[in-house]
């Protein structure tokens, strides 16, 4: 790999022994892909923050660099972690397991991480703050959020790992390669459905799950589809992120860059409205009262999308079984400002601030659940749960009586 | 028969013990790091892991991290193509990574036959 004076020194120690380590991993990661030189990058988003999904291992990792002395040098968002900070019990945590949970947040914090805690960065102000330009090259962790960042943002990014991603922070660089290279953002496969209207959250995350386990990359797969809105559009970066490899989905009228002039697609893969739907009657949710758990914000649902909900709600009594949305703390203390929160509430809502049901131990072995996610559906499933996808509307119909 | 296959080499390292094939994997969500064990109860630890590509979460860079931490690694890894995520994961707690394996080894390898994996990408296994 070709490095630029500048690497050199980091690599020697200029910046201390942590940004040398750092710098040392990245250089090591793109060399074995073959990348031949780094590129400096203008954000990191951190994942793997909850205690439950990195434990010691994990811990060790970062208060080890933390301690000697590492900082990061670009702007820093972090991922959810693993229980609501003001409500712990809620969501089966010990002492044991915040005191893990607290050591992570120290380093993150010694390092000079942004404590945004979610998993729709792009959605926070700390991030927004930075005003990135279309193009810019950043290192982001949490799969559903790099397939935002690359197909809706304009950003560049790999699905870098957590502790790749954290490094990058620290270095200031990641390895040029993949979706940061203008040829590595070139779809070859297009996929087309055929539909009347937009598609809402379900559909278009059934669909980025269709295509993330049929699409061979290296190249994102490119689509042809009307979404719905940005619910849709993150339901759809999840189920691909979680359903295959792939970092991007380039989305036409959606995708911020232009193709290539001229450009066609290789090869055209038809998504029949039937496959949608077989797929989709397959998780369809049984009746109302055999549902224990309602889930909404995987990821993280917006200060908009709890206005929809409150406004969903509002001549709603109370909901039956629970029913929890996963929000970052900035949506909630909006949502607090102006009576949505309360509104929620006192509905039978509960918010989970700052974390979410896959990242947390929240128990749900052999409870039904029913959510608005695929990627939701996949982690809970795998972890006991029986798990239905319904859209939102369709979960606050359920949850009242209205089915 | 013992056939040879060559893949590209990412973490070099020597390597045998017993496959253990997926289709694909997420080591988050799909793979115990305590434990070393699959989403199906099959061990992973001291076996060689055999798994066409990989999905789902960034932090399986993690969970990889934390099998070798917990002394439950696989001897080595097995792929068509790696991904950041688990090349990080390889890299971080040197557990030996080849990729670009042809399409013909993940057609014969089968589950618990002895492969051997050389530090310059090559991989035996005896085939049917």
């Amino acid at each position: 790999m070709e490095l630029t004076r500048e690497e050199e020194e980091i690599l020697k120690g200029k910046r201390g022994e942590a940004a040398a380590k750092a710098l040392e991993v990245i250089v090591k990661v793109g060399e074995a892909l073959g990348a031949d030189r780094l590129i400096p990058i203008r954000h990191a988003h951190v994942s793997g923050v909850s205690y439950g999904n990195i434990g010691e291992a994990g811990v060790k990792f970062m208060e080890d660099l933390a301690s000697r002395g590492a900082r990061f040098s670009v702007p820093t968002t972090v991922n959810p972690i693993g229980y609501d900070p003001e409500y712990p019990p809620e969501f089966n945590v010990d002492e044991h397991y915040i005191r893990g949970q607290s050591r992570i947040l120290r380093a993150l914090k010694a390092m000079g991480a942004q404590l945004t805690l979610t998993c729709v960065p792009y959605e926070t102000s700390a991030f927004r703050s930075e005003i990135l330009p279309r193009g810019s090259h950043v290192a982001w962790g949490e799969s559903s959020a790099v397939v935002y960042a690359n197909s809706f943002l304009g950003l560049r990014t790999n699905r870098e790992g957590g502790p790749l991603a954290l490094l990058a922070a620290i270095a200031g660089r990641t390895y040029y390669y993949g979706l940061h290279t203008d040829e590595g953002r070139i779809p070859r496969v297009e996929y087309r459905v055929e539909a009347q209207r937009s598609l809402d959250e379900v559909e278009a995350a059934i669909l980025g799950a269709l295509i993330g386990e049929q699409h061979e990359g290296p190249e994102p797969p490119a689509l042809h589809a009307r979404l719905e809105g940005r619910l849709a559009m993150r339901e759809l970066s999840a189920s691909l992120g979680t359903t295959g490899p792939h970092g991007m989905v380039y989305v036409h009228g959606l995708t911020p860059e232009p193709l290539p002039r001229g450009w066609r697609p290789e090869e055209r893969v038809e998504i029949g409205r039937e496959e949608l739907e077989s797929r989709l009657a397959r998780l369809s949710p049984p009746a109302p009262g055999d549902v224990d758990v309602y889930f909404t914000g995987c990821p993280h649902m917006t200060y908009d999308d709890l206005r929809r909900l409150a406004s969903l709600l509002k001549d709603v009594e109370r909901v039956r079984g629970e029913f929890i949305v996963a929000i970052p703390r900035e949506a909630y203390i909006r949502a607090l400002g102006d009576g949505t929160a309360s509104l929620l509430y006192s509905r039978g809502v509960k918010l989970a601030r700052s974390t979410c049901l896959i990242v947390s131990p929240y128990r749900v072995r052999g409870l039904r659940v029913v959510t608005n996610s695929y990627k939701a559906y996949f982690y809970l499933s795998r972890r006991g749960a029986k798990v239905y996808l319904a859209r939102l509307d369709d979960m606050v119909k359920m949850a009242s009586g209205a089915w | 028969m013992r056939a040879t296959y060559k893949g590209r080499v990412i973490v070099a390292g020597e390597a045998s013990g017993e496959a253990v094939v997926v289709n694909e994997i997420s080591f988050y969500g799909e793979v115990d790091p305590e434990r070393g064990t699959l989403i199906d109860g099959r061990s992973i630890a001291g076996k060689v892991l055999v798994a066409r590509r990989s999905r789902g979460s960034t932090v399986g860079s993690y969970v990889i991290l934390a099998l070798k931490y917990n002394g439950v690694e696989p001897a080595a890894i097995l792929m068509k193509r790696a991904e950041p995520i688990v090349v990080a994961g390889a890299v971080l707690s040197g557990i030996p990574l080849v990729d670009m394996l042809p399409d013909e080894f993940f057609k014969k390898v089968r589950d618990g036959v002895q492969v051997e994996v050389k530090s310059d990408g090559s991989v035996s296994v005896e085939v049917r």
